[in-house]
Protein backbone atom coordinates (compact mmCIF):
# COMPACT_ATOMS: atom_id res chain seq x y z
CA UNK A 1 0.00 0.00 0.00
CA UNK A 2 1.01 3.39 -0.80
CA UNK A 3 0.38 6.50 0.83
CA UNK A 4 2.05 8.81 -0.89
CA UNK A 5 3.49 12.59 0.38
CA UNK A 6 2.78 12.67 4.27
CA UNK A 7 3.56 15.03 6.56
CA UNK A 8 5.42 14.75 8.99
CA UNK A 9 2.99 15.60 11.83
CA UNK A 10 0.58 13.37 10.53
CA UNK A 11 3.51 10.45 10.73
CA UNK A 12 4.35 11.41 14.30
CA UNK A 13 0.91 11.33 15.07
CA UNK A 14 0.18 7.81 13.54
CA UNK A 15 2.88 6.92 15.62
CA UNK A 16 1.61 8.06 18.76
CA UNK A 17 -1.82 7.37 18.00
CA UNK A 18 -2.40 4.29 16.02
CA UNK A 19 0.77 2.31 16.20
CA UNK A 20 0.10 1.76 19.79
CA UNK A 21 -3.11 -0.15 18.87
CA UNK A 22 -1.84 -1.99 16.76
CA UNK A 23 -1.99 -5.36 18.62
CA UNK A 24 -5.79 -4.94 19.45
CA UNK A 25 -6.58 -3.75 15.90
CA UNK A 26 -5.23 -7.00 14.94
CA UNK A 27 -7.10 -9.15 17.37
CA UNK A 28 -10.13 -7.42 17.11
CA UNK A 29 -9.88 -7.56 13.14
CA UNK A 30 -8.76 -11.61 13.17
CA UNK A 31 -12.46 -12.25 15.45
CA UNK A 32 -14.21 -10.15 13.29
CA UNK A 33 -13.27 -11.91 9.71
CA UNK A 34 -12.71 -15.37 11.20
CA UNK A 35 -8.94 -15.51 10.42
CA UNK A 36 -5.37 -13.93 10.11
CA UNK A 37 -5.07 -13.39 6.24
CA UNK A 38 -8.42 -11.55 6.16
CA UNK A 39 -7.21 -9.73 9.72
CA UNK A 40 -4.22 -8.70 7.73
CA UNK A 41 -5.69 -6.96 5.11
CA UNK A 42 -8.68 -5.38 7.34
CA UNK A 43 -5.75 -4.29 9.26
CA UNK A 44 -3.74 -2.45 6.84
CA UNK A 45 -6.89 -0.90 5.60
CA UNK A 46 -7.70 0.46 8.27
CA UNK A 47 -4.48 2.08 8.86
CA UNK A 48 -4.73 3.78 5.53
CA UNK A 49 -7.97 5.06 6.85
CA UNK A 50 -6.62 5.85 9.82
CA UNK A 51 -3.42 7.79 8.42
CA UNK A 52 -5.88 9.68 6.19
CA UNK A 53 -8.18 10.96 8.96
CA UNK A 54 -5.48 11.15 11.52
CA UNK A 55 -5.86 15.10 12.03
CA UNK A 56 -9.63 14.40 12.57
CA UNK A 57 -8.64 12.25 15.85
CA UNK A 58 -10.62 14.81 18.57
CA UNK A 59 -7.60 13.42 21.18
CA UNK A 60 -9.93 11.49 23.69
CA UNK A 61 -9.42 8.13 23.01
CA UNK A 62 -7.31 6.42 20.47
CA UNK A 63 -8.40 3.08 21.29
CA UNK A 64 -12.06 3.83 20.77
CA UNK A 65 -11.16 5.80 18.06
CA UNK A 66 -8.41 2.86 15.66
CA UNK A 67 -10.57 0.23 16.93
CA UNK A 68 -14.45 2.15 15.65
CA UNK A 69 -12.00 2.07 12.30
CA UNK A 70 -10.82 -0.99 12.90
CA UNK A 71 -15.03 -2.14 13.02
CA UNK A 72 -15.91 -0.08 9.87
CA UNK A 73 -12.90 -1.70 7.66
CA UNK A 74 -14.19 -5.04 8.80
CA UNK A 75 -17.88 -4.27 8.01
CA UNK A 76 -16.41 -3.18 4.77
CA UNK A 77 -14.76 -6.28 4.07
CA UNK A 78 -17.16 -8.73 4.82
CA UNK A 79 -20.16 -6.97 3.20
CA UNK A 80 -17.94 -7.07 0.11
CA UNK A 81 -16.60 -10.31 0.46
CA UNK A 82 -19.40 -12.28 2.99
CA UNK A 83 -21.84 -10.65 2.31
CA UNK A 84 -23.82 -13.16 4.03
CA UNK A 85 -22.47 -12.50 7.47
CA UNK A 86 -23.62 -9.17 7.74
CA UNK A 87 -26.94 -9.84 9.31
CA UNK A 88 -29.86 -7.00 10.18
CA UNK A 89 -30.75 -6.71 13.96
CA UNK A 90 -34.38 -7.49 12.88
CA UNK A 91 -33.05 -10.62 12.33
CA UNK A 92 -32.34 -11.48 16.31
CA UNK A 93 -35.97 -11.98 17.61
CA UNK A 94 -36.08 -10.06 20.93
CA UNK A 95 -32.69 -8.10 20.23
CA UNK A 96 -33.65 -5.01 22.60
CA UNK A 97 -35.48 -7.14 24.95
CA UNK A 98 -35.38 -10.35 26.79
CA UNK A 99 -38.15 -12.47 26.31
CA UNK A 100 -39.22 -14.53 28.86
CA UNK A 101 -38.98 -17.92 26.94
CA UNK A 102 -35.00 -17.27 26.53
CA UNK A 103 -34.56 -16.51 29.86
CA UNK A 104 -36.58 -19.24 31.51
CA UNK A 105 -34.96 -22.17 28.99
CA UNK A 106 -31.37 -20.87 30.35
CA UNK A 107 -32.70 -21.04 33.89
CA UNK A 108 -33.87 -24.27 33.60
CA UNK A 109 -30.17 -25.44 32.81
CA UNK A 110 -28.09 -23.53 34.76
CA UNK A 111 -29.63 -24.77 38.16
CA UNK A 112 -28.97 -28.12 37.47
CA UNK A 113 -25.00 -27.29 37.01
CA UNK A 114 -22.04 -27.24 39.07
CA UNK A 115 -20.91 -23.47 38.81
CA UNK A 116 -17.24 -24.38 38.08
CA UNK A 117 -17.76 -27.43 35.41
CA UNK A 118 -17.22 -24.72 32.62
CA UNK A 119 -14.54 -23.76 33.41
CA UNK A 120 -13.09 -26.87 34.93
CA UNK A 121 -13.38 -29.07 31.57
CA UNK A 122 -12.85 -25.96 29.53
CA UNK A 123 -11.68 -26.83 26.18
CA UNK A 124 -10.11 -23.99 24.45
CA UNK A 125 -10.73 -25.38 20.92
CA UNK A 126 -14.81 -25.56 21.60
CA UNK A 127 -14.62 -22.60 23.49
CA UNK A 128 -13.26 -21.02 20.18
CA UNK A 129 -15.78 -22.61 17.97
CA UNK A 130 -18.40 -20.98 20.27
CA UNK A 131 -17.43 -17.62 19.75
CA UNK A 132 -16.65 -18.05 15.94
CA UNK A 133 -20.17 -19.50 15.58
CA UNK A 134 -22.03 -16.41 17.25
CA UNK A 135 -23.46 -14.18 15.00
CA UNK A 136 -20.91 -11.09 14.26
CA UNK A 137 -23.47 -8.47 16.31
CA UNK A 138 -22.89 -10.61 19.04
CA UNK A 139 -19.37 -11.54 18.63
CA UNK A 140 -18.57 -7.97 18.21
CA UNK A 141 -19.71 -7.11 21.58
CA UNK A 142 -17.82 -10.46 23.70
CA UNK A 143 -14.66 -9.37 22.26
CA UNK A 144 -14.42 -6.00 22.71
CA UNK A 145 -15.40 -6.92 26.41
CA UNK A 146 -14.21 -10.09 27.44
CA UNK A 147 -11.14 -10.41 25.29
CA UNK A 148 -10.12 -6.69 25.07
CA UNK A 149 -11.30 -5.43 28.08
CA UNK A 150 -13.51 -2.10 27.12
CA UNK A 151 -16.02 -0.60 29.01
CA UNK A 152 -19.52 -0.73 28.07
CA UNK A 153 -19.06 3.13 27.18
CA UNK A 154 -16.31 2.01 24.60
CA UNK A 155 -17.85 -0.84 23.15
CA UNK A 156 -21.04 1.82 22.80
CA UNK A 157 -18.79 4.36 21.34
CA UNK A 158 -17.15 1.77 18.93
CA UNK A 159 -20.18 0.11 17.55
CA UNK A 160 -22.46 3.39 17.67
CA UNK A 161 -24.62 1.23 19.85
CA UNK A 162 -26.53 2.65 22.97
CA UNK A 163 -25.35 1.22 26.43
CA UNK A 164 -28.40 -0.52 26.89
CA UNK A 165 -28.07 -2.76 23.91
CA UNK A 166 -24.33 -3.02 24.61
CA UNK A 167 -25.46 -4.58 27.49
CA UNK A 168 -28.22 -6.75 26.25
CA UNK A 169 -26.14 -8.16 23.59
CA UNK A 170 -23.09 -9.06 25.39
CA UNK A 171 -25.40 -10.88 27.98
CA UNK A 172 -26.86 -12.95 24.86
CA UNK A 173 -23.53 -13.43 23.48
CA UNK A 174 -22.22 -15.09 27.10
CA UNK A 175 -25.66 -17.26 27.18
CA UNK A 176 -24.79 -18.47 23.84
CA UNK A 177 -21.57 -19.20 24.55
CA UNK A 178 -21.98 -21.03 27.84
CA UNK A 179 -25.16 -22.63 25.84
CA UNK A 180 -23.02 -24.34 23.66
CA UNK A 181 -19.99 -25.23 25.69
CA UNK A 182 -22.81 -27.29 27.63
CA UNK A 183 -24.47 -28.64 24.77
CA UNK A 184 -21.07 -29.83 22.93
CA UNK A 185 -19.87 -31.46 26.36
CA UNK A 186 -22.95 -33.98 26.67
CA UNK B 1 -37.40 -4.36 36.93
CA UNK B 2 -38.74 -7.47 34.64
CA UNK B 3 -36.98 -10.73 35.93
CA UNK B 4 -34.83 -10.71 32.19
CA UNK B 5 -33.71 -7.78 33.13
CA UNK B 6 -32.44 -8.27 36.54
CA UNK B 7 -30.91 -11.49 34.61
CA UNK B 8 -29.07 -8.69 31.88
CA UNK B 9 -28.16 -6.32 34.94
CA UNK B 10 -26.03 -9.33 36.51
CA UNK B 11 -23.67 -9.04 33.62
CA UNK B 12 -23.48 -5.40 34.11
CA UNK B 13 -22.84 -5.97 37.95
CA UNK B 14 -19.97 -8.80 37.11
CA UNK B 15 -18.29 -6.08 34.55
CA UNK B 16 -18.53 -3.66 37.46
CA UNK B 17 -20.60 -1.17 35.26
CA UNK B 18 -23.56 -0.56 37.65
CA UNK B 19 -23.40 2.60 39.92
CA UNK B 20 -23.41 2.08 43.81
CA UNK B 21 -26.75 2.24 44.47
CA UNK B 22 -28.02 -0.22 41.43
CA UNK B 23 -25.05 -2.63 42.56
CA UNK B 24 -26.67 -2.78 45.89
CA UNK B 25 -29.69 -3.90 44.47
CA UNK B 26 -28.88 -6.15 41.96
CA UNK B 27 -26.23 -7.96 44.53
CA UNK B 28 -29.48 -8.22 47.12
CA UNK B 29 -31.44 -9.95 44.26
CA UNK B 30 -28.69 -12.04 42.94
CA UNK B 31 -28.40 -13.40 47.16
CA UNK B 32 -31.52 -14.44 47.14
CA UNK B 33 -32.31 -15.56 43.21
CA UNK B 34 -30.36 -19.11 42.74
CA UNK B 35 -30.84 -18.71 39.38
CA UNK B 36 -29.23 -15.45 39.64
CA UNK B 37 -26.67 -16.57 41.07
CA UNK B 38 -25.81 -19.19 38.90
CA UNK B 39 -25.78 -16.98 35.88
CA UNK B 40 -23.43 -14.88 37.93
CA UNK B 41 -20.78 -17.74 38.37
CA UNK B 42 -21.35 -18.89 34.93
CA UNK B 43 -20.73 -15.60 33.88
CA UNK B 44 -17.49 -15.15 35.94
CA UNK B 45 -16.04 -18.47 34.95
CA UNK B 46 -16.39 -17.72 31.39
CA UNK B 47 -15.24 -13.99 31.76
CA UNK B 48 -12.00 -15.69 33.23
CA UNK B 49 -11.54 -18.64 30.52
CA UNK B 50 -12.06 -15.93 27.80
CA UNK B 51 -8.91 -14.01 29.50
CA UNK B 52 -6.75 -16.38 30.46
CA UNK B 53 -7.11 -19.52 28.23
CA UNK B 54 -7.42 -17.59 24.62
CA UNK B 55 -4.68 -18.55 22.51
CA UNK B 56 -3.59 -15.00 22.00
CA UNK B 57 -3.54 -13.97 18.30
CA UNK B 58 -0.48 -11.75 17.80
CA UNK B 59 0.07 -8.97 15.57
CA UNK B 60 2.50 -10.38 12.79
CA UNK B 61 5.38 -8.80 12.72
CA UNK B 62 6.01 -7.89 9.24
CA UNK B 63 2.57 -6.64 9.04
CA UNK B 64 3.83 -3.88 11.62
CA UNK B 65 6.68 -3.38 9.72
CA UNK B 66 4.62 -3.11 6.69
CA UNK B 67 2.06 -0.65 7.77
CA UNK B 68 5.34 1.44 9.19
CA UNK B 69 7.03 1.63 5.94
CA UNK B 70 3.83 2.36 4.40
CA UNK B 71 3.00 5.60 6.43
CA UNK B 72 7.12 6.28 6.35
CA UNK B 73 7.40 5.66 10.27
CA UNK B 74 10.60 3.25 9.37
CA UNK B 75 13.02 2.08 11.64
CA UNK B 76 12.16 3.72 14.45
CA UNK B 77 14.92 2.63 16.55
CA UNK B 78 17.70 3.55 14.31
CA UNK B 79 20.59 6.08 16.00
CA UNK B 80 18.85 9.19 13.93
CA UNK B 81 15.47 8.80 15.48
CA UNK B 82 16.44 7.86 19.04
CA UNK B 83 18.75 11.42 19.33
CA UNK B 84 14.90 13.04 17.96
CA UNK B 85 13.78 11.35 21.14
CA UNK B 86 16.43 11.84 23.39
CA UNK B 87 16.03 15.47 22.55
CA UNK B 88 12.20 15.31 23.56
CA UNK B 89 12.80 13.55 26.50
CA UNK B 90 15.25 15.75 27.27
CA UNK B 91 12.03 18.26 27.69
CA UNK B 92 10.30 15.75 29.21
CA UNK B 93 13.07 15.68 31.80
CA UNK B 94 12.71 19.66 32.44
CA UNK B 95 9.02 19.66 32.67
CA UNK B 96 8.70 16.43 34.83
CA UNK B 97 11.03 18.18 37.17
CA UNK B 98 11.17 17.28 41.57
CA UNK B 99 11.62 13.96 43.03
CA UNK B 100 13.15 10.85 41.18
CA UNK B 101 14.15 13.00 38.56
CA UNK B 102 16.55 14.78 40.20
CA UNK B 103 18.52 11.86 41.22
CA UNK B 104 18.86 10.06 37.69
CA UNK B 105 21.77 11.17 35.23
CA UNK B 106 19.66 12.83 32.63
CA UNK B 107 21.61 11.88 29.42
CA UNK B 108 22.64 8.33 30.73
CA UNK B 109 18.90 7.93 31.58
CA UNK B 110 17.43 8.48 28.23
CA UNK B 111 20.06 6.67 26.50
CA UNK B 112 19.13 3.55 28.45
CA UNK B 113 15.38 4.32 28.54
CA UNK B 114 15.76 4.38 24.56
CA UNK B 115 18.29 1.04 24.12
CA UNK B 116 15.50 -0.54 26.58
CA UNK B 117 12.47 0.18 24.71
CA UNK B 118 14.58 -0.47 21.27
CA UNK B 119 15.08 -4.28 23.13
CA UNK B 120 11.57 -4.09 23.53
CA UNK B 121 10.52 -3.09 20.03
CA UNK B 122 12.70 -5.65 17.80
CA UNK B 123 11.45 -8.28 20.35
CA UNK B 124 7.87 -7.56 19.73
CA UNK B 125 8.69 -7.22 15.82
CA UNK B 126 10.70 -10.85 16.64
CA UNK B 127 8.46 -14.43 15.24
CA UNK B 128 8.59 -14.24 19.88
CA UNK B 129 8.90 -11.77 22.40
CA UNK B 130 11.43 -13.58 24.50
CA UNK B 131 14.79 -16.50 23.45
CA UNK B 132 13.12 -19.05 26.00
CA UNK B 133 9.61 -19.45 26.56
CA UNK B 134 8.71 -20.40 30.58
CA UNK B 135 6.30 -19.32 32.98
CA UNK B 136 8.61 -21.04 35.57
CA UNK B 137 10.98 -18.82 37.48
CA UNK B 138 13.21 -21.62 38.63
CA UNK B 139 13.39 -22.34 34.81
CA UNK B 140 13.77 -18.78 33.47
CA UNK B 141 16.94 -17.82 36.39
CA UNK B 142 19.52 -20.70 35.32
CA UNK B 143 18.77 -19.91 31.47
CA UNK B 144 20.85 -16.53 32.43
CA UNK B 145 23.63 -18.73 33.87
CA UNK B 146 26.88 -19.01 30.75
CA UNK B 147 25.38 -16.23 28.86
CA UNK B 148 25.31 -13.13 31.41
CA UNK B 149 27.89 -12.69 34.21
CA UNK B 150 25.17 -12.36 36.55
CA UNK B 151 21.31 -14.12 36.75
CA UNK B 152 18.74 -11.41 38.00
CA UNK B 153 16.06 -11.76 40.52
CA UNK B 154 12.78 -13.12 38.72
CA UNK B 155 9.65 -13.42 40.80
CA UNK B 156 6.41 -14.93 40.13
CA UNK B 157 3.57 -12.42 39.11
CA UNK B 158 1.31 -14.68 37.74
CA UNK B 159 -1.46 -14.59 40.71
CA UNK B 160 -1.09 -10.79 40.16
CA UNK B 161 -2.43 -11.25 36.75
CA UNK B 162 1.51 -10.30 35.27
CA UNK B 163 2.47 -14.19 34.31
CA UNK B 164 5.94 -14.52 33.33
CA UNK B 165 6.61 -15.48 29.72
CA UNK B 166 9.96 -15.93 29.48
CA UNK B 167 13.22 -14.63 28.81
CA UNK B 168 15.92 -13.11 26.39
CA UNK B 169 18.85 -11.11 26.57
CA UNK B 170 19.49 -7.44 25.13
CA UNK B 171 21.94 -5.32 24.34
CA UNK B 172 21.99 -2.16 26.37
CA UNK B 173 25.52 -0.19 26.27
CA UNK B 174 27.64 -2.83 23.78
CA UNK B 175 26.44 -4.38 27.42
CA UNK B 176 24.56 -8.21 27.74
CA UNK B 177 21.86 -7.73 30.35
CA UNK B 178 19.01 -10.09 31.36
CA UNK B 179 15.88 -9.62 30.02
CA UNK B 180 12.65 -10.84 31.79
CA UNK B 181 9.69 -10.79 29.62
CA UNK B 182 6.37 -10.76 31.52
CA UNK B 183 2.56 -10.51 30.17
CA UNK B 184 -0.58 -8.80 30.82
CA UNK B 185 -3.61 -9.74 28.77
CA UNK B 186 -2.38 -9.54 25.23
CA UNK B 187 0.68 -6.73 26.55
CA UNK B 188 4.14 -7.79 26.95
CA UNK B 189 6.57 -6.17 29.21
CA UNK B 190 10.15 -6.29 28.52
CA UNK B 191 11.97 -5.65 32.16
CA UNK B 192 15.86 -5.45 31.90
CA UNK B 193 18.02 -5.58 35.13
CA UNK B 194 20.85 -3.94 34.40
CA UNK B 195 23.82 -3.85 37.02
CA UNK B 196 24.57 -0.23 38.53
CA UNK B 197 26.12 -0.10 41.47
CA UNK B 198 26.51 4.01 41.58
CA UNK B 199 23.18 4.94 42.32
CA UNK B 200 21.03 4.20 45.09
CA UNK B 201 17.50 2.73 45.78
CA UNK B 202 14.65 5.33 44.55
CA UNK B 203 10.97 5.96 43.79
CA UNK B 204 10.13 4.85 39.77
CA UNK B 205 10.63 7.00 37.33
CA UNK B 206 8.49 7.16 33.74
CA UNK B 207 9.08 7.98 30.62
CA UNK B 208 6.48 7.77 27.49
CA UNK B 209 8.06 7.36 24.15
CA UNK B 210 5.66 7.15 21.23
CA UNK B 211 3.28 5.69 22.74
CA UNK B 212 5.24 3.28 24.89
CA UNK B 213 5.95 3.60 28.34
CA UNK B 214 9.24 2.92 30.50
CA UNK B 215 9.22 2.79 33.94
CA UNK B 216 12.28 2.56 35.85
CA UNK B 217 13.92 1.97 39.44
CA UNK B 218 16.86 0.89 41.33
CA UNK B 219 17.48 -1.32 43.57
CA UNK B 220 20.51 -3.39 45.52
CA UNK B 221 22.73 -1.70 42.66
CA UNK B 222 20.50 -3.11 39.52
CA UNK B 223 18.63 -0.57 37.33
CA UNK B 224 15.86 -2.22 36.33
CA UNK B 225 13.81 -0.72 33.36
CA UNK B 226 10.16 -2.29 32.46
CA UNK B 227 8.95 -1.23 28.74
CA UNK B 228 5.13 -2.01 27.37
CA UNK B 229 2.24 -0.28 25.26
CA UNK B 230 0.63 -0.62 28.50
CA UNK B 231 -0.44 2.31 30.27
CA UNK B 232 1.23 3.69 32.78
CA UNK B 233 -0.65 3.23 35.57
CA UNK B 234 -0.69 -0.69 34.57
CA UNK B 235 2.91 -0.64 34.35
CA UNK B 236 3.42 1.08 37.01
CA UNK B 237 1.46 -0.87 39.07
CA UNK B 238 4.05 -3.80 37.55
CA UNK B 239 6.93 -1.91 39.25
CA UNK B 240 5.34 -2.31 42.29
CA UNK B 241 4.51 -5.76 42.68
CA UNK B 242 8.08 -6.86 41.29
CA UNK B 243 9.48 -4.60 44.37
CA UNK B 244 7.47 -5.61 46.50
CA UNK B 245 7.34 -9.78 45.56
CA UNK B 246 10.22 -11.75 47.66
CA UNK B 247 13.33 -12.32 45.69
CA UNK B 248 14.08 -15.66 43.97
Amino acid sequence: MGVGLSDEEDRKQFAGIVVPHLSEAFVVASWLTGNRTDAEDVVQEACLRAFRAISSFAGVNARAWVLTIVRHTAYSWLAKNRPSEIVAVEDFPGEERLTEQCIGGWSATVTSTPETALLAKLDVRRLEAAIAALPLAFREVLILRDVQGLEYREIAEVTTLPVGTVMSRLARARRRIIGALRTTEE
Amino acid sequence: MSPSDDSQLVHAYVDGELDPAHAIVVGRKIASSPELAAELEQTRALRQALREHLPPRTLPPHLRSRIEAAVGIRHRWTRPSWQALAASIAIAFVLGGGSTWAVLRPAAGDRTAAAVLDGHMRALMAPHPADMTSSERHTVKPWFNGRISQAPRVVDLAQDGFPLIGARVDVIDNTPVPTLVYGRRLHIISLSAIPDEDRGGGAAARRSINGYNVVSWHENGVSYWAASDLGVGELETFAQLFRKAPAG
